[in-house]
């Protein structure tokens, strides 16, 4: 049965980017207390906070998170890295020295008006040093979910003195050995291993979310980056377990289609797989070499992945894509059927008319930092919408907010709160934890 | 209200503590987060929508894989060189925890059985071409009328809306990768971009799919109404490119491939040991100055070329920072440097580990006792080694409770508790086992 004439209308008026802020969110009601850095946890208070949760986070007074003053020079903006706001869209901001004890009791305070708190130190740091881990926060607030991000687990032989990037969980993981081609190591543009991790706990956060809804039980859930990645390598541990041999490194080539590969264009590089007989046959019609179809070599998938019949297949589709643009090989393959896309820049994407319709190109107006253009949320609900309310914003900009709002204390004990450096604001001339040299108190909130 | 020092917590210490909370041993003994829930894969050829309803059934969803006469066609995919029972090894490795039942959607029996399932359940995944269901009378516009509930999970490439949805190809990683922005930004500037081995794109589908499912959930139990999720695999891998878009955005700076280089943060980087290839970094001071202090290169951290993290983040000063680090790890194994690294008294830490090949990754006690990885002994596949559950969860901990079944193998079960008027015929004819 074909596709229904109307369905991509509908589609589009079921979706409509125009109508979201008009619509419900679904975690609203949820509050997160985020006492997380870098990426690897603010990033899974985000993802909750795009999906309607209320997300308090918890900075150093007078300098904040790191990420803040992440990066070279090009990084510098309006008095702070761009690399901040990636995973810190739509929270609170409040400074806290979790150091004194004052803060730590905000921290105990604000854990029992919020359902699920975020960190990322090493194992064991909050309980030990600062007296708000999981066991003491639980005493105050049985319903809490506590995630815990850490590189290598909680507990276990690694778990001790070890610290964890993204890049090392590539690394020792595994996944940097079947990346790329060659003796020397591909590590991975981005920071693959914080921002799956982070998406993984998230999505662990809301399961533990329904347990509670159920129960009325809260409990401890963790994510270690390492195990994100390990449990990402698809078929990879299943080989090596029947064969005793480690997967080989094919580059842009695929163990299970051929053919699969990266072709220069005149403007660029585009990306071709075609995986079944029919997208192959396509292929062969578009560039124009339908014999190819029939050869014995590239008769069957298992014939054409074999190393030298893909090899050639490579060369047949790279002379045809050669000289031509992305644009026409994406939109020729379209037609006939078979999947390729041009490798998108940063450039390409900023403009895209398809990304921009669907809201995954993000252009919002912040009353602080002005117009921004951001990666929008990435799943797309048609009843509540992912969403991006407002900007990062400096070291302790929400402060008597969320002073007053959610714990509801008066004018007096804050002002003692930052007399005794339990509270605090961004530090005068410090850069990235202050708004742009130009603000005006724009988006204060009392 | 001011607080008190910390002092410790009656009872173990927290490592002990965790450990036995999260024992692998005793996971069985707990209850599921999601067994209240009933979920419908028609993934049928996806990787990302078979994965989505993986994670619902590891956190323990009942799962019911719906496949068309003769399997699903993903069940061939895997490597050339190794299968087992002709099931291809990608399949085999995720295709987990699930009921699985054949049931052919170009009839008008087998969709009135489809839909009889849908009437009740909770969740529907599906990895069709965007308006293949709703072409059948089987889409998120028809299904919700019989069932409001419904939350129904649409994977494709370019998504259900936007000027490119109608008349998209199938969705592959590769294609996907590309359009993440991933790819261009992964490999050697003077070489063409490389993409990361594993299907990595399905996993990221699948981490929102699953994701904004549980969040619909939340919101249903509110409102009870379902909704449509439309998740690609492509956005799914963009969201992780940090600040890629507003770099862009604020100074025109276009993110490029750096290879072993890093424009953010440095050193963050792959260096030749002795014995292989290892990832070493330490880009903030304090860090910085302790990889220098376990090099036995203090005055490193005063080089006018190193002794900020601007300076350090130059990439002509990278390439020679790089250089300097490699002088020194060639003349050590990596487990020499680990046990420096771990011996350093601070202040500052350096993260460092060598880069295993997975068989490497194998030998290591760390995940066998924290139970990344099992060996089962199944009934109709034999010996297999599998991956388990990314997370853990001290009270409702998620599992792997048998591994991928032949098409068809729970029909009789399926259609009994669900089925009612399902004739024996039928069972036979329409769903073709």
């Amino acid at each position: 049965m074909a596709i229904r004439k109307d369905y991509f209308e509908w589609a589009a008026r079921e979706f409509n980017p125009a109508r979201i802020h008009e619509k419900p969110e679904a975690l609203r009601g949820i509050r997160v207390l985020d006492l997380s850095v870098i990426y690897f946890g603010p990033a899974t208070a985000d993802f909750l906070g795009e999906l309607g949760a209320e997300v308090v986070k918890v900075e150093m007074p007078g300098q904040g998170d790191v990420t803040r003053i992440l990066g070279n020079a090009s990084f510098f903006w309006k008095n702070i890295s761009v690399a901040f706001f990636c995973a810190n869209h739509s929270k609170y901001h409040v400074g806290i020295d979790m150091h004194r004890a004052a803060g730590q009791e905000l921290i105990r305070q604000l854990a029992a008006r919020s359902d699920i708190v975020v960190e990322n130190f090493k194992a064991g740091t909050l309980e030990e040093k600062f007296g708000i881990g999981y066991r003491q926060l639980r005493e105050i607030n049985p319903r809490l979910i506590y995630v815990a991000n850490t590189g290598f687990g909680q507990w276990g032989s690694f778990s001790r003195g070890r610290a964890s990037y993204d890049g090392l969980a590539q690394a020792v993981s595994g996944l940097t050995a079947i990346t790329g081609a060659g003796d020397v190591p591909t590590k991975i543009g981005n920071y693959l291993g914080d921002w799956f991790g982070a998406c993984m706990s998230a999505l662990a956060a809301l399961a533990a979310l329904h347990w509670r809804d159920r129960t009325g039980e809260g409990q401890f859930v963790e994510m270690a980056q390492c195990e994100g990645l390990l449990r990402a390598m698809d078929w990879t541990w299943l080989y090596a377990g029947l064969t005793g041999r480690n997967r080989a490194k094919v580059g842009n080539g695929d163990h299970v289609f051929a053919p699969s590969g990266v072709y220069p264009c005149a403007d660029g590089y585009v990306a071709l797989v075609a995986g079944t007989d029919g997208e192959f046959k396509a292929l062969c019609r578009l560039i124009g070499q339908p014999a190819l179809a029939k050869d014995p070599r590239f008769a069957t998938r298992d014939a054409r992945r074999r190393t030298e019949h893909a090899r050639a297949l490579d060369l047949a589709i790279g002379a045809w894509c050669v000289g031509r643009s992305r644009a026409h090989v994406e939109a020729r393959a379209r037609k006939a059927g078979v999947a390729a896309a041009p490798v998108m820049t940063a450039k390409d994407q900023i403009t895209d008319a398809h990304l921009r319709a669907r809201r995954t190109v993000w252009e919002h107006d912040d009353p602080v930092y002005g117009p921004m253009v951001e990666c929008g949320p990435a799943p797309k609900l048609s009843e509540t919408p992912a969403r991006i309310r407002w900007a990062g914003k400096p070291v302790g900009f929400h402060n008597e907010f969320v002073l007053k709002s959610i714990l509801g204390l008066d004018d007096e004990r804050i002002r003692e709160l930052y007399a005794e450096g339990a509270v605090g604001r961004w530090a005068e001339g410090r850069r990235g934890a202050g708004p742009p040299e130009d603000w005006k108190g724009e988006g204060v909130l009392q | 209200m001011r607080g008190e020092r910390p002092r410790p917590v009656d009872g173990p210490a927290w490592e002990e503590w965790i450990r036995q909370a999260e024992d692998p041993a005793r996971v069985a003994d707990k209850p599921e987060a999601l067994d209240d829930l009933l979920v419908l894969d028609l993934s049928h050829g996806h990787y990302g929508a078979l994965l989505t309803a993986t994670y619902l059934a590891e956190l323990g969803a009942e799962v019911i894989k719906v496949e068309p006469p003769g399997g699903d066609p993903a069940r061939q995919w895997g490597p050339a060189d190794a299968s087992v029972n002709g099931e291809g090894l990608a399949f085999l490795a995720e295709a987990r925890n699930r009921y699985h039942v054949t049931l052919d959607l170009g009839t008008a029996e087998g969709r009135r059985v489809l839909k009889g399932l849908a009437a009740r359940a909770d969740v529907l995944v599906e990895g069709y071409a965007p308006g293949h269901l709703d072409g059948l009378g089987l889409g998120y516009r028809q299904l919700k009328k019989i069932n409001p509930r419904l939350i129904f999970v649409a994977c494709s490439a370019w998504g259900q809306f936007g000027p490119k949805a109608k008349g998209q190809p199938a969705e592959y990683d590769l294609t996907d990768q590309a359009l993440s922005g991933l790819l261009h930004i992964t490999g050697d500037p003077a070489a063409p971009p490389v993409k990361v081995g594993s299907w990595i794109s399905a996993y990221a589908q699948a981490a929102w799919g699953a994701g904004a499912t549980l969040a619909a959930l939340y919101w249903r139990g509110r409102s009870g109404r379902g909704q449509m999720i439309d998740v690609t695999g492509a956005e799914a891998l963009m969201r992780y490119l940090e600040y890629t878009l507003l770099l862009q955005h604020a100074s025109g700076h276009t993110r490029e491939r750096t290879g072993l280089y890093e424009i953010a943060v440095f050193p963050y980087t792959f260096v030749r040991a002795r014995d292989g290839w290892v990832f070493i970094a330490g880009y903030t001071d304090p860090n910085f100055g302790a990889l220098c202090r376990i090099m036995d290169r203090p005055e490193l951290t005063r080089d006018p070329r190193f002794n900020t993290a601007l300076q350090r983040t130059q990439l002509e000063n990278e390439v020679q920072l790089r250089d300097e680090i490699q002088k020194w790890s060639v003349n050590h194994t990596a487990d020499e440097i680990l046990a420096r690294v771990l011996a350093d008294p601070g202040p500052g830490i350096v993260v460092f580990g060598p880069m295993n090949l997975p068989t490497r990754t194998l030998e290591e006690a760390h995940w066998w006792e924290r139970g990344c990885f099992k060996r089962v002994s199944d009934p109709v596949y034999g010996k297999l080694l599998l991956q388990m559950p990314a997370w853990r969860m001290t009270r409702t901990p998620p599992r792997l409770k048998w591994p991928c079944r032949p098409a068809g193998y729970h029909q009789d079960h399926v259609f009994q508790k669900y089925g009612g008027g399902v004739k024996k015929s039928l069972t036979r004819g329409v769903t073709g086992r």
